[in-house]
């Protein structure tokens, strides 16, 4: 039983016979040994990422000489070997067009693909499947947005609120939109804790108001607005709320009833599943009164020479042949997801997320962007961040190229926001339930020594 | 695909040399043709085609065999960097594409040897500019521009050699060449003028919305004749006419869109052309509201008329596409 734990925690070097009892590895080994193992004992069981590694292959190598630590998952996730396998599967066993099809294959195929439009309404708590269209990604699903509902729908002097903070892909599919109908976009700044500023949100609402475009977990700061009261004050004066769930949906539970969203978007490959597809959550009614948004095969219902008749939500807004094994993919993503249950895995990751940052903010003239964790307010298990006189681009760089952490450096499709902190990049650490504690120790031991050698050149 | 003037054949035969060039047709001159880069992937470019500061500074890098003391290296060499005075760290001394800020400054001497000065907000790649900032500078142009980007691979600094729009060193090195042969032209146009100081390029003349080659880094966009879509400034290669005719359009139609091509060396050799200075055929791409609610038979109409002086004296043909603002739009 305790090699299973062994088995489980390979970093531990204290395992080596050849090491006496006096040698100081030993001891030390055997302090950590006892420190770790209370807290593998203290939590139960086996953390969640240690149980779920070997679950991702991809976890398993080196990279430039160094052990691979990912904690780029913000920028996409990892998949585990069901998803793989169910995408293998599928073009394996039944591949064939939707929808359309007679024959023993294609019937299997809609099957699976309907299927996967179940799971994606079951996981958000959507009231029925035709409130799911699949799309290729959340960008794509707000542009649908744009261009369908929006074109439809504002007029001039409309007004669209957004956040500074918000990701291009919430910003600028508005701003065409803007442009060819008239409408206006304003935008919610930051607060004291650097988060966007909620009562000036509240405030922004009036009677001019046709939507609300926000995210629910920044993929910068770290934080978690209050959609559900976002929603109620946006439906007093009948906006509509577009709720940009890439960095949710992955890791907690959501609830598009309990939020009351009129419109929800994600992207599969960010919450393990491949890439290449993504959904949009819309209200039935509202999906009911839009024009589609691409025009083609399977979102018809008739076809004229002169002119064409169009197919119900969701068909209508899904023209051409979708990305199947995709789609039956991001199925499989959630049945593992569901599997351990997104409850758990968000208490893990607050677990982590308070752990990433108590450790970020132990490196000297460290700068960590969003709000402080605190009782009321709750980070997500990533942290972007800059040091003092060195460059995000050359702590990334070092931290790959010496040490295989991933993370990212850059704006991370959120010029406006960085701009606003007064900077022109951060570098960012982001974390998914199959990381554990030694990828954060790792990654704070490598960035001392990227900020030491950095530092010892000046 | 821009062309360069007839006039200066070394610059063609020098052209038809680089490893990126690609369709440019000149006639009657001696090539070697060189190996397309995929090829160089398995045979790089020989070390002796290298400028001699940048040998000496691969071997030393070859010599460290330490990661960390490779970058120690390389930092050292940023560290020493002579700073780049502010008023060069314009637009257009920006290399595109890098996370960081990296700017390139490029002058030539009285024997049209290229110098240059950089600068970045990052240590790492204020010493990948530093490096090519001392391998290449005081080098005649045509050295300059026939460096391929291949040599990064042995200073074993794990430098992608990928042409995407991340990579800082291969555009860094691309905007040097740029430069280099932008300078080159002006200096060879301007009768052999000292070109001390300044870039040659009139900044004012460039669209202010000058995205750079690098935006599409593929094997269509050669060193120096890169001109993507959005109109690179092709003044610096056109003639006297050519200017006139952009002038002349710039004035009169107020465009927001403005491209004038040099097509000429396409039509040489038969009789329009044959006695002319060479400056005889050019494509006209314009957008401009003038044009609105006008047929297109007018608006190429307005447009000759404006040309007419040229149309008397040597200009043989124009290939005009004229659009209104909205029709641009609407595509």
């Amino acid at each position: 039983m305790v090699e299973g734990v062994f088995v489980k925690l390979p970093s531990f070097p204290f395992l080596n016979p050849a090491v006496s009892p006096s040698s100081p590895n030993c001891r030390l080994g055997f302090r950590r040994f006892s420190a770790s193992l209370s807290a593998v004992v203290k939590e139960g069981s086996v953390s969640l990422g240690h149980s779920t590694r070997p679950d991702f292959p991809i976890l398993h190598q080196e990279v430039n000489g160094s052990k691979l630590v990912y904690l780029d998952n913000a920028a996409t996730s990892q998949k585990p070997t069901a998803v793989l396998k169910a995408l293998q599967n599928y073009y394996e066993t039944y591949n064939s067009n939707v929808h359309r099809g007679i024959h023993y294959l294609s019937a299997k195929a809609t099957d699976e693909y309907e299927l996967a439009r179940k799971k994606v309404a079951a996981f958000i708590n959507a009231s029925d499947s035709t409130e799911i269209v699949f799309t290729r990604n959340a960008t794509e699903a707000i542009n649908l947005v744009a261009y369908s509902w929006g074109l439809s729908n504002l007029r001039p002097g409309s007004e669209i609120i957004l956040s500074i903070a918000e990701h291009h892909s919430a910003i600028v599919p508005w701003q065409t939109i803007a442009q060819k109908t008239g409408a206006i976009l304003r935008f919610v700044s930051l607060d004291e804790n650097e988060v966007p500023d909620v009562e000036e949100l509240r405030g922004m609402i009036s009677e001019r108001t046709e939507l609300v475009v926000v995210h629910h977990v920044s993929n910068v700061l770290g934080s978690v607005l209050p959609i559900e009261d976002i929603v109620i004050w946006a439906h007093a004066v009948g906006a509509k709320v577009l709720v940009d769930a890439c960095q949710s949906v992955p890791h907690m539970v959501v609830d598009v009833q309990g939020l009351d969203a009129d419109f929800l978007v994600a992207s599969s490959h960010k919450m393990c599943g491949p890439t290449g597809v993504g959904f949009l959550f819309g209200k039935s009614n509202l999906l009911l009164d839009m024009p589609p948004f691409l025009g083609g095969g399977e979102m018809i219902s008739d076809v004229f020479l002169d002119h064409s008749t169009y197919a119900e939500p969701p068909s209508r807004f899904e023209a051409g042949t979708p990305a199947i094994g995709e789609a039956i993919g991001l199925g499989a993503a959630i049945d593992y997801l569901s599997g351990i249950g997104m409850q758990k895995i968000h208490d893990y990751e607050m677990e982590l997320a308070n752990y990433l940052y108590e450790k970020l903010c132990s490196v000297p003239n460290i700068r960590i962007y969003g709000p402080k964790p605190s009782d009321n307010i709750h980070r997500a298990a990533l942290c972007s961040f800059n040091v003092e006189n060195i460059h995000p681009t050359d702590l990334a760089t070092f931290l790959d190229q010496q040490h295989g952490v991933a993370i990212r450096s850059g704006h991370h499709c959120a010029q406006p926001l960085h701009r606003h902190l007064g900077v022109n990049a951060s570098a960012r650490a982001s974390l998914h339930f199959y990381n554990t504690r030694e990828d954060v120790d790792e990654f704070i031991r490598s960035l001392d020594d990227t900020v030491s050698f950095f530092n010892s050149f000046k | 695909m821009k062309p360069l003037l007839l006039e200066i054949s070394e610059l063609a035969s020098i052209a038809a040399t680089l490893p990126f060039s690609r369709s440019i047709s000149f006639q009657k001159i001696p090539t070697k043709s060189p190996p397309p880069l995929q090829a160089s992937s398995t045979q790089l470019q020989p070390m002796e085609e290298l400028p001699p500061k940048l040998q000496e500074i691969i071997k030393l890098f070859q010599s460290v065999e330490e990661p960390k003391a490779k970058y120690e290296q390389l930092m050292f060499y940023g560290k020493n960097l002579n700073p780049l005075d502010t008023q060069f760290k314009t637009r257009e001394n920006k290399v595109e594409g890098c996370v960081s800020q990296v700017w390139v400054r490029a002058y030539l001497d009285q024997d049209k040897n290229v110098f240059y000065q950089a600068d970045s907000d990052s240590v790492l790649t204020k010493g990948l500019a530093a490096l090519l900032v001392n391998g290449l500078s005081g080098r005649p142009v045509q050295e300059v521009l026939r460096i391929s980007p291949d040599f990064a691979v042995l200073l074993g600094l794990q430098q992608s050699l990928t042409p995407s729009r991340n990579n800082g060193f291969l555009n860094m090195l691309k905007l040097m060449q740029r430069k280099a042969l932008e300078l080159l032209i002006e200096a060879e146009k301007g009768d052999g003028s000292s070109g001390n100081g300044q870039i040659a390029n009139d900044n004012s003349e460039k669209p202010v919305e000058n995205s750079t080659s690098d935006s599409k880094v593929d094997e269509d966009s050669g060193v120096g004749f890169s001109s993507s879509k959005n109109g690179e400034d092709s003044s610096s290669g056109l003639g006297s006419r050519g200017t006139r005719i952009k002038k002349k359009l710039e004035k009169e139609l107020s465009p927001i869109e403005l491209e004038v091509e040099d097509v000429s060396y396409q039509h040489a050799g038969h009789a329009g052309v044959r006695g002319s200075d060479g400056e005889t055929h050019f494509n006209v791409r314009i957008v401009s509201k003038e044009f609105e609610g006008k047929s297109l038979v007018k608006r190429h109409r307005l447009i000759y008329g404006l040309l007419d002086e040229e149309l008397q004296t040597g200009l043989h043909a124009l290939s005009i596409v004229a659009k209104t603002p909205s029709e641009v739009e609407a595509k």
